[in-house]
């Protein structure tokens, strides 16, 4: 009996075996003839877990009234990217996939999106959110969500909201807590985190076109209001308030615990507050350098594959569904994100957190999307930190980082 | 313990036992009629599998790919029916797994080395200028909304068009816009039908929209006035496009600019007489280019030497510190007069049974100098940079992957244990030699025979080890004065990551390259320790 | 087969002589010691995951102490996500980690025991070639992988994209390795002298293999199974790509998503999650102890 099983497994092997070596081989070519005609009148959507929940009775009623299946695939946020732009050129991506603005830039850099005509409706959403989903004047996506940090205050501690960051450090210490304000830093540093400060500097990563887009040939972070902020950085870290040693995990459980009566945070991390019983307010970020301070805005949308063969289908699903102000109304509360559509919005501001982050987003800018972002980040962060704890002189470093950002991105 | 002289005679009683048993099965394995019977019928399904897979190929003309399962086919009827062939057939099975889903992965690496695939040059030429020209689609700014009907006539689609002030026109992609009266308007003022020609509905639309997403309506006779298209199927727009690609001459221009982008044959994209390219571009070969720029950029040369060094001190010593703990662990509970041996054992597998990304964050959280457990407790609030500091960071990393790393060295130990004999210990206890001698002179040698290939192999896992390095200090800490993106605790394969992925920019031929280039170390290695197990094996 | 002697040794020794802390000590008490060592260093590190996991809202890192608050909350959630079906993970989980275990079991005791017992050409550089094969650096792997099971999937969508049985099939493509290594090290351990015998006696080369070799070299089958298990289970990369209908990914895959969100990750819940998924590791591991190092009877085969 055992030969016989052994055989078994053999054959099988082997069955499975001979028809994968073909399709192995054919991998490659068999995928630039791209899908069959048969999936014509289904669009395919990738959506995360969260959004997807929403996403199924939108696509309900856009199934019933035209007709067209809408398939939604379930994919992990953080690996859309990679596999949206490695799948479409094979012709097995999806038709439309929900995205991350600072992606568009990749995107359209590689061919995999296009664009989408958001016609008269383009008034109806946020300028911000529409101008962060466009590329060189052009929009590709509809915007569902705008996402930013602010200065997040624990009422108990501060009563009323600070003016400046010195007033913010004051009330910090009056409460007498373990740290006058939290910011998440960590050992490679958050300029993310940080760029609220920085901004109120006068010194943006990159400066921008007249139509507020940005200019990757204006390498505005080295001027001379870069280098005020990192003397101010480095004497913030010395003088403790700034510490390589606060990550987000830490910075969050301990404004949760209460050590401290502020947080520079994003709408994420209110819920978790709210449960570990501290009464929240949603504040501006105070000026560090005397001009608003400015946090990036995160927008996300959904964009509509190049190969799309739905391109009709799938436009009027985004534009008509999930750029109504229903739909918006239901990711926000999924996502606690808030809309980008203007009446969805205002309906959401009713919440004073959503109210408070959308004022801060407001005067707030796009995270630049140009691909040239991506080669600022490894020599930012780094050097931030540096100055931080003290390793050199704030200005050389701070001068040194831009002309390596500068030779990166040439 | 039993006395010597009793126990070689109950090794000879087994031995006896064992032939019998072997008599036994011996016997019953003269039926060899049902056997074959079985492998016929397991190879019909194999080769009916085949045929339809051949069937499948044939249909769509691939005839590469059908040659090589026709080829498989064959050689795997020839190797089970042959009489001969025996070591083939108890390695097939494996082996055809391994070549698909094994050497296919290495080959598809080694090709890409040779392309420019990656970020900008992911897809094909045809695909490239498609990409160029919709995004080239610019609306006129400030131009009208048309209100749109599609028609269509003898299967060919026709854009009916009703203009803000009332004006209704039809036009085709042939035919540029020209006004007609005797449409049906609708109560919004809206043209919906012409006599003549069908209307489609939006259930229509969607289904023949590529076509219609693909109309574009001349405004005009004047291609400089722009085109209708819709986006929707219900309201068409105005759009000027800036290039314009040349198909006979292969070129693309951008006519605002006045500017010709050629292609050039090498870098698979469209480049201008300045030297400027439209990206997106494609997938070309571009021979050895990327190994020119793997040993050519300055990043990788500049800390070249000191991360190969760090490299294969990293890699050793893990090898070195997991599998001493493990072969330590595993002698220590293989004593069966130890009571609780497995409740030791379970736990200590525990590391291996969890994600390693969850331990890595686990374990930097406990290494934070401020408010970490490691220098909270153990250190009495001491500030000790664990992973801030060089030197401190190459220890705290040799010492995360020795606890996440020493359980899989303590399960391969002690499976490899069980296979030396117990009589060879207490003969030697009883020669007179101490406990260490025995484990040094003896066990250990008898050890490394089947031990030594996992020690070589567990060095080439560390030595590409992107994951620890990642997840714990992502290379860091770095010299920010240095201007290159590597720190002090990357390794060859990470630096690769940087180098290759920069932020979201995806450069797979260099990676592809560099893998290559490892690759070659690795192996280098490695075939030179298997020449000192070798000859380990052919001592014992 | 097996041997009384050591068990009988265990129990007489402390009945004959009084109990002396000194001899106990140097013959097992300091295992013990050594052991109660490592249990420490194995497991207080994971004391967080289990701490986070009972701390629904909190974070891995728990600045405020370990079991600071104790909520059973996370693993309730586990169980409660429509878009998340834990449950499922779950079951897919042991399915293609159970599968791929076992074939690759199968796969590699077949092919080290070739190597082992045969002669021929190419025999060495094969072997080399199978542990130098995975040596490569898997960065495009992915992509790779992808293409491959899209080819596959134009012609059997069955076993392609989106299948499990492709994802035991790419999983397989390791089978054999370094893996079949230690098998094969093993394997040279069992004197030739029992085939011999047995093929004297008329039994077939199968026939030798499957009913004397693989039970003589049950220890290390048990502890390739065990690593191919927690191999197979831990993948993530792969599978990822591959599973693409939630239903049908792994814990791997699904776990991931709790802390992957863009900014609000969920790591109670995560933790929770594997927590639980360490169980049937553990449990596999109890159980195929008593094969790795029961008292087997390889050390009386010599």
């Amino acid at each position: 009996m055992m030969v016989n099983k052994k055989g078994l497994l053999a054959a099988g092997a082997v069955a499975v075996a001979a028809s994968l070596a073909l399709a192995g081989c054919s991998g490659a070519s068999s995928s630039k003839s791209g899908s069959s005609d048969a999936a014509s009148s289904t669009l395919t959507v990738w959506v995360d877990a969260d959004r997807a929940a929403v996403l199924k009775d939108a696509a309900a009623a856009f199934t019933k009234e035209s007709g067209v299946t809408v398939k939604l695939v379930q994919k992990d946020f953080g690996k859309i990217q990679e596999q949206f732009i490695a799948q479409v050129p094979t012709g097995k991506g999806p038709d439309v996939t929900i995205a991350a603005h600072d992606w568009l830039g990749n995107f359209v850099g590689n061919g995999v999106v296009q664009p989408v005509e958001l016609g008269d409706t383009a008034k109806d959403f946020q300028k911000v959110a529409v101008t962060a989903m466009s590329v060189e004047g052009k929009t590709y996506g509809v915007p569902y969500s705008i996402e930013n940090i602010a200065l997040l205050r624990n009422t108990a501690l501060a009563p009323t909201a600070p003016a400046t960051y010195d007033d913010m450090i004051a009330a910090g210490t009056a409460a007498g807590t373990e740290f006058p304000y939290l910011v998440q830093v960590g050992p490679e540093s958050d300029p993310y985190h940080l760029y609220p400060f920085q901004t109120s500097f006068g010194a943006p990563v990159f400066g921008t076109n007249a139509d507020g887009s940005y200019n990757a040939g204006d390498l505005s972070i080295g001027n001379a209001g870069g280098e005020a902020y990192a003397a101010w950085l480095a004497k913030e870290g010395a003088a403790g308030h700034l510490s390589v040693n606060v990550t987000g995990d830490i910075a969050k459980e301990k404004f949760n615990a209460g050590a401290s009566p502020f947080l520079i945070t994003g709408p994420w991390n209110v819920p978790d507050a709210q449960k570990a019983g501290i009464n929240v307010a949603v504040d501006p970020i105070p000026s560090a350098g005397g001009e608003t301070a400015q946090p990036f805005v995160g927008v996300q949308g959904f964009v509509v594959s190049a190969k799309s063969k739905n391109a009709i289908a799938a436009n009027e699903f985004l534009v008509n569904y999930i750029g109504s102000e229903k739909v918006q109304t239901e990711l926000y509360k999924v996502g606690g994100r808030a809309p980008a559509l203007t009446s969805a919005f205002e309906a959401a501001s009713a919440d004073p957190i959503t109210a408070g982050f959308g004022a801060v987003a407001a005067k707030a800018v796009p995270m630049p999307s140009i691909p040239q972002m991506g080669k600022v980040w490894q020599f930012w962060g780094v050097t931030e930190a540096a100055i931080i704890s003290g390793q050199g002189d704030p200005t050389a470093l701070w001068q040194k980082m831009t002309a390596d950002i500068q030779t990166a991105i040439k | 313990m039993t006395h010597p002289g009793t126990e070689r005679d109950e090794a000879q009683v087994r031995e006896s036992k064992r032939s019998r048993q072997a008599a036994r099965i011996a016997e019953a394995a003269s039926a060899g009629v049902k056997t074959l019977l079985v492998k016929i019928f397991l190879l019909g399904i194999v080769d009916a599998i085949s045929v339809y897979a051949l069937f499948v190929l044939l249909l769509r003309a691939d005839w590469v790919v059908f040659g090589a399962v026709l080829l498989v086919t064959l050689i795997v009827n020839w190797i089970y029916f042959s009489k001969q062939k025996l070591p083939a057939k108890y390695l097939t099975p494996g082996l055809i797994f391994l070549l698909i889903f094994q050497i296919f992965v290495v080959g598809y690496s080694g090709y890409i080395a040779f392309t420019n695939y990656g970020t900008g040059h992911n897809s094909t030429k045809q695909d490239a200028i498609n990409a160029l020209i919709v995004s080239s689609q610019q609306r006129v700014p400030d131009s009208a909304t048309y209100k749109l009907t599609v028609v269509e006539q003898l299967g060919n689609y026709s854009f009916l068009v009703t203009e803000p002030d009332g004006t209704v026109s039809l036009g085709g992609t042939d035919a540029p816009l020209r006004p007609v009266t005797d449409a049906t308007l609708d109560a919004t003022g809206k043209a919906v039908a012409l006599p003549g020609y069908a209307s489609l509905k939006f259930n229509d639309i969607v289904g023949n929209q590529e076509k219609i997403a693909a109309l574009s309506v001349p405004l005009s006779d004047d291609p400089n006035d722009g085109t209708l298209r819709t986006p929707d199927g219900s309201k068409a727009y105005l759009y000027l496009s800036d290039l314009v690609y040349d198909e006979a001459a292969g070129t693309m221009t951008d006519t605002k600019a006045n500017t010709v982008y050629a292609d050039n044959g090498k870098t698979g994209s469209f480049v201008a007489a300045d030297g400027t390219e439209l990206l997106p571009g494609w997938k070309v070969e571009v021979g050895l280019a990327n190994f020119a720029k793997a040993f050519g950029s300055e990043s990788i040369r500049g800390p070249l030497i000191s991360v190969t060094l760090w490299t294969f001190a990293f890699a050793f010593l893990s090898v070195l510190t997991t599998f001493g703990l493990g072969l330590f662990l595993a002698i220590v509970f293989n004593d069966l007069r130890m009571r609780g041996r497995n409740v030791y054992r379970v736990v200590l597998i525990l590391p291996y049974a969890f994600p390693a990304f969850l331990s890595a964050l686990v374990w930097a959280g406990m290494l934070n100098p401020q408010f970490g457990f490691v220098n909270q407790v153990l250190f009495g609030g001491a500030d000790i940079p664990w992973l801030t500091n060089e030197w401190l960071a190459k220890f705290s990393i040799i010492f995360v992957n020795l606890w996440l790393g020493f359980p899989y060295m303590f399960l391969v130990c002690t499976g490899a244990l069980q296979s030396i004999p117990d009589e060879i210990q207490e003969a030697a206890t009883v020669d007179g030699a101490r406990p260490f001698q025995v484990f040094r002179l003896i066990k250990l040698p008898l050890l490394l025979v089947s031990v030594a290939p996992l020690l070589i192999s567990s060095f080439a896992f560390n030595f590409n080890n992107f994951n620890l390095i990642y997840m714990l200090t992502n290379g860091g800490p770095r010299d920010v004065t240095a201007g290159v993106n590597v720190g002090s605790t990357d390794i060859l394969i990470s630096m690769v990551y940087k180098v290759a992925f920069v932020g979201a920019n995806r450069d797979y031929g260099l990676a592809s390259a560099f893998s290559i280039i490892i690759f070659l170390l690795v192996a280098l290695v490695s075939v030179i320790s298997f020449k000192q197990t070798k000859a380990l094996e052919e001592l014992n | 087969m097996r041997i009384a002697a050591p068990e009988t040794s265990d129990l007489y020794i402390p009945t004959k002589r009084p109990f002396n802390f000194g001899r106990w000590f140097s013959r097992t008490g300091w295992r013990h010691l050594v052991g109660a060592i490592m249990v420490v260093f194995s497991a207080f590190p994971l004391l967080y995951v289990l701490s986070a996991s009972l701390h629904p809202g909190g974070t891995l890192i728990t600045a405020n102490g370990l079991f600071s608050q104790v909520d059973l909350g996370s693993y309730q959630t586990l169980f409660n996500l429509p878009q998340q079906p834990y449950a499922a993970w779950y079951g897919n989980t042991l399915l293609i980690g159970g599968i791929t275990s076992l074939c690759t079991v199968f796969l590699g005791a077949l092919a080290a025991y070739s190597f082992s017992r045969m002669r021929f050409v190419g025999r060495r550089p094969g072997l080399l070639m199978l542990v130098l094969v995975q040596m490569f650096p898997q960065l495009l792997a992915v992509v790779a992988i992808f293409l491959l099971l899209n080819g596959i999937s134009d012609i059997f969508p069955a076993i392609g994209l989106d299948s499990q049985v492709g994802l035991i099939m790419v999983y397989l493509g390791g089978a054999l390795g370094v893996n079949t290594y230690l098998m094969y090290g093993f394997f040279n351990t069992v004197p030739a002298s029992i085939d011999e015998a047995a093929k004297i006696d008329g039994a077939g080369h199968a026939r030798i293999f499957f009913t004397i070799i693989l039970r003589l070299v049950a220890p290390i089958l048990a502890v390739v199974g065990l690593l191919s298990f927690v191999g197979t289970t831990n993948e993530f990369v792969i599978a990822s790509i591959v599973l693409i209908t939630p239903e049908k990914q792994t814990l791997a895959v699904g776990l991931y998503q709790f802390v992957s969100q863009e900014f609000s990750s969920n790591y109670s819940v995560f933790a929770a999650g594997a927590v639980l998924a360490a169980l049937p590791v553990m449990a596999l591991f109890l159980w195929l102890q008593k094969y790795i190092v029961g008292g087997l009877t390889a050390g009386s085969v010599k």
